[in-house]
């Protein structure tokens, strides 16, 4: 064609009616008639296009003619005549006139060519631009009659468009269910009243190993082979052919379908219609049922609920579990209110799973069916629905009663043994088999000892130098196993003191049944060893006291005969002088024996012979008087630290005040012997029953406090006294209830005596008046 | 030295002791002095005396062998004869007994501790008995 360099658009061209009279040539009405026919005729419309834009340039004498069909954003153009575009501009401005969508005729002037191009858009029927017809002619006017064409044209086009695109979108629709029908692996057939299969999809084709076609016409009985249902009827999967839809499962030759029955009523007989769609579900079955096997044979209790808590499913672990007859007692409405013990339990355990949606190791006690509890561990967890409403809850429930029970009773063990280990009045340590301290219990803590002290630290710091040997020696033989009781040693309280300890070790041992570590057990017994040392010290000062009086009285009998005779022989005149002097030698030592046998009985004397008020203080200052040339001549100081208005005791004061004597002689001679500068403290005070009287010395000391009232236990030199002093003492303060002790003063010089004796209370002093008025 | 002897016929002391020794120094002792003596060596016997005879006064031991003591004595006396409960002299050796004590203390009943002088043993005689 020829070249068109520019398209003015500038000033359309007025389309006039103007008519183009020379041109009679044509016959509209018959042409267009044969367009209709061709269109009707014609399915693929790209081809009915140019055939039909090719006739267009035909009635109109047009050089060129074109459809451009709008397809999206894209315009097609169909035409017979290629050349025109020639180019991309011609191309683009073409496009741009095929877009307008001014209505009516519009014609435009080619420059240089004196050419037109006239645009006639084409509308669908619901107004839709669909294209535009476009006509390339010499001529710029088109007559009345050309345009009238003109529009009958367009809609011709828009008729034939619509209808092919109907068409083909109908197609293609078909086309696309056929596939969507096919694609579905489950088996559809359909078939009418007649039996015969109208339709089958490929799935059941191929299982068949048949083309889809294939089947259309055969009876539907056919299919029987692949699931038989046992149905009556000539289609094996119609049951009830008056229901609109069926659906039941059949199982066949090991396979289980879920078939699906529609029924479609059409306007005749013949045009009604039966579909069934078997949907293979053994696999989905055996599933269901090997889950099913699981949840009722599993042992742990199984449950789903409302979220309210009212189970909708249980296995038969949960029935036994509570104590049910079957699963369907269980599910019934009313128990959850029997199952929770306190309503509180359940809302709890509700509003749990709606805050966290999943409860771990939830433990809860529910009350079986027979009102036994059962303590149970519970993992729960939610569903939710899309808004997270929570929908159902599932859970596993475990009886954990007999775990608690046992956790229970491991609970009142422990707690018995931790009472045992607290509130013993033993120091209980657990040493390893080095000999640290691991362990210790509170009295160990209530006796002074404090924590970091102890932990981490060897016993064997604590126990004194001499008898760590032996302590050691016990913690090797306990560590190999051998179990040490009563191992009395001296250990060092808290407070530093010594004190007397009875010690037990025991050996601990681990799984390997090897010694891991060692219990010990100790009591401090220093008060039981004194209490002890006192009861045996009274004893073995009981029994002295028998053997002394029985030996007094036996020694008396021949003393008596003794002096008397000698008494009687002195009274005869006719003895030589030097027999007389002898004589008197007799009796003199006969009166020293018996001042020794009075003594002795002194010692043995179980009640005092007065019984009477007596003021200790004032006993003490008559006897410190006594004594007072020889102590002040003798640089001895005494010191007086008497308590005002000390309870009297009863008693005898002469004995009293011996006691009290011998005491302060005691003191005297050891201070002189000592050579120190003498100092007595005397201190009398009231002791809980007892009136004390505390004498302090700071002379040499005694030798042997244990000893030191035995008869005829003596230090002294002989003939300076018989020894039978404090003997005396201990006797008349024995016989007046009370006790005399004496010990060594700790880290000074000198020794301590003290005397107790029961101070009187009104009823003992009544009691010593009626005894004295008798 | 018999009572035959004595030139007034006087009722005899009863010494109840089972001392041989002691008895014997006790009789030489009063018949010195011109009491005249009669002897028992236990409570039993001295009991059969002083159911048959009188006596000026009686001296008994407290402490003796068998089922009667000076404590039975002195009883029997003040029960049988009460004439006879302010004539009794006990004798103890061991008067740190308590019983001994209680004894004592409610018959204020006099008492020698062994051992004793002849003359303490006279003294109390002369003021218990009287003079022989």
């Amino acid at each position: 064609m020829r070249e068109r360099k520019s398209i003015s658009a500038r000033r359309p061209a007025a389309v006039s009616g103007r008519k183009n009279p020379g041109r009679p040539k044509h016959d509209y009405s018959k042409e267009l008639m044969e367009l209709v026919v061709e269109a009707a005729n014609s399915r693929v419309l790209p081809e009915f296009l140019r055939g039909f834009a090719e006739r267009t340039a035909e009635m109109l004498d047009a050089e060129w003619a074109g459809v451009g069909e709008i397809v999206g954003s894209r315009v097609e153009i169909y035409t017979r005549r290629p050349g025109y575009p020639a180019n991309e501009k011609e191309r683009e401005w073409l496009g741009q006139g095929l877009r307008r969508r001014r209505p009516g005729l519009e014609v435009f002037p080619l420059k240089r060519t004196s050419q037109h191009i006239a645009f006639y858009p084409i509308y669908a029927s619901d107004g839709e631009l669909m294209g535009t017809l476009c006509l390339l002619r010499k001529a710029a006017g088109f007559s009345r009659a050309e345009e009238k064409l003109l529009a009958a044209l367009a809609s011709h086009a828009a008729l034939s468009m619509e209808k092919v695109r109907r068409f083909s979108q109908l197609e293609r629709s078909k086309k696309q269910w056929v596939e969507d029908i096919d694609a579905i692996s489950d088996y559809i057939a359909v078939h009418d009243q007649a039996w015969k299969i109208v339709r089958t999809n490929r799935s059941l084709a191929t299982e068949l190993g048949i083309p889809p076609a294939a089947l259309v016409g055969e009876p539907i009985s056919s299919l029987r082979h692949i699931a038989e249902t046992g149905s009556a009827l000539p289609c094996p999967f119609c049951r009830d052919t008056r229901e609109a839809r069926e659906e039941y499962i059949a199982t066949s030759a090991g396979r289980t379908f879920l078939v699906s029955t529609s029924r479609t009523r059409g306007v005749t007989e013949e045009e009604s219609r039966t579909i069934h769609v078997l949907k293979d579900i053994t696999d989905r079955r055996e599933a269901e049922r090997r889950y099913r096997e699981l949840f009722d044979s599993i042992q742990e209790g199984l449950f789903f609920a409302t979220p309210e808590g009212q189970f909708l499913d249980v296995n038969d672990a949960l029935v036994r579990m509570l104590g049910y007859e079957s699963a369907e007692e269980l599910l019934r409405a009313d128990v959850s209110a029997h199952l929770y013990p306190t309503p509180a339990a359940k809302a709890r355990l509700v509003s749990a799973i709606a805050e966290r949606g999943a409860l771990r190791n939830y433990e809860e006690t529910l009350r079986k069916k027979d009102g036994g509890l059962l303590h149970t561990m519970q993992n729960i967890s939610a569903v939710r629905d899309a808004l997270g409403q929570v929908v159902q809850i599932r859970g596993l429930m475990l009886d954990v009663t007999e775990q608690k029970m046992f956790q229970s009773q491991l609970q009142r063990e422990r707690d018995f043994n931790q009472k045992i280990l607290n509130t013993t009045q033993s120091m209980i340590l657990v040493l390893d088999t080095a000999g640290l301290i691991s362990y210790a219990n509170r009295r160990c803590y209530e006796a002074g000892y404090r924590k970091d002290e102890l932990i981490g630290h060897r016993l064997v710091e604590w126990v004194e130098g001499s008898h760590q040997k032996d302590f050691e020696a016990a913690l090797q033989t306990t560590a190999h196993g051998q179990q040490v009781d009563n191992l009395e040693l001296r250990a060092r309280r808290a407070d530093g003191s010594l004190g007397h300890f009875s010690i037990s070790l025991s050996p601990m041992r681990d799984e390997a049944n090897q010694v891991n570590n060692v219990v010990v057990v100790m009591t401090d017994i220093t008060d039981a060893a004194l209490l002890q040392a006192k009861l045996a010290h009274a004893e073995k000062m009981a029994t002295i006291g028998r053997l002394v009086s029985g030996v007094a009285h036996e020694v008396n009998n021949p003393l008596a005969a003794i002096l008397g005779f000698t008494d009687l022989l002195l009274e005869n005149p006719e003895m030589p002088a030097a027999a007389r002097e002898d004589l008197q030698i007799i009796l003199q030592e006969t009166q020293r024996t018996k001042e020794i046998v009075q003594d002795l009985l002194s010692f043995a004397r179980q009640r005092p012979t007065q019984k009477e008020p007596v003021n200790v203080n004032a006993v003490l200052r008559q006897t410190i008087k006594l004594r007072s040339y020889d102590f002040s001549s003798h640089g001895v100081e005494v010191s007086e630290e008497f308590e005002a208005n000390l309870s009297p005791t009863l008693g005898d004061a002469q004995q009293l005040q011996q006691v009290f004597l011998n005491i302060l002689n005691n003191a005297y001679d050891a201070i002189q012997e000592s050579g120190n500068h003498g100092r007595i403290r005397i201190r009398t005070r009231r002791a809980e029953d007892d009136v004390e009287v505390a004498f302090m010395d700071n002379g040499t000391g005694v030798v042997d406090p244990e000893r030191i009232f035995d008869p005829f236990f003596t230090t002294k030199q002989a003939g300076k006294g018989t020894g039978l002093g404090l003997s005396i003492c201990y006797g008349i303060v024995r016989a007046h209830g009370g006790e005399i002790l004496c010990w060594n003063n700790e880290g000074e010089s000198g020794s301590t005596f003290v005397v107790r004796v029961p101070a009187a209370t009104e009823t003992s002093l009544a009691a010593a008046v009626k005894e004295a008025g008798r | 030295m018999t009572a035959t002897a004595m030139p007034r016929p006087a009722a005899a002391i009863l010494v109840i002791e089972d001392e041989p020794s002691v008895r014997a120094f006790v009789r030489a002792a009063l018949e010195r002095r011109g009491y005249k003596v009669v002897q028992a060596s236990s409570g039993a016997a001295g009991l059969q005396l002083l159911e048959r005879g009188s006596f000026a006064g009686v001296i008994s031991d407290i402490r003796m062998p068998g089922n009667i003591n000076g404590a039975d004595v002195h009883e029997w006396i003040r029960t049988n004869q009460p004439q006879m409960a302010s004539r009794l002299i006990l004798i103890s050796g061991d008067t740190a007994n308590s019983e001994t004590q209680h004894l004592l203390a409610s018959s204020e009943t006099p008492c020698l501790e062994k051992p004793f002088r002849v003359q303490k043993l006279i003294s109390m005689v002369e003021k218990t008995f009287g003079k022989p």
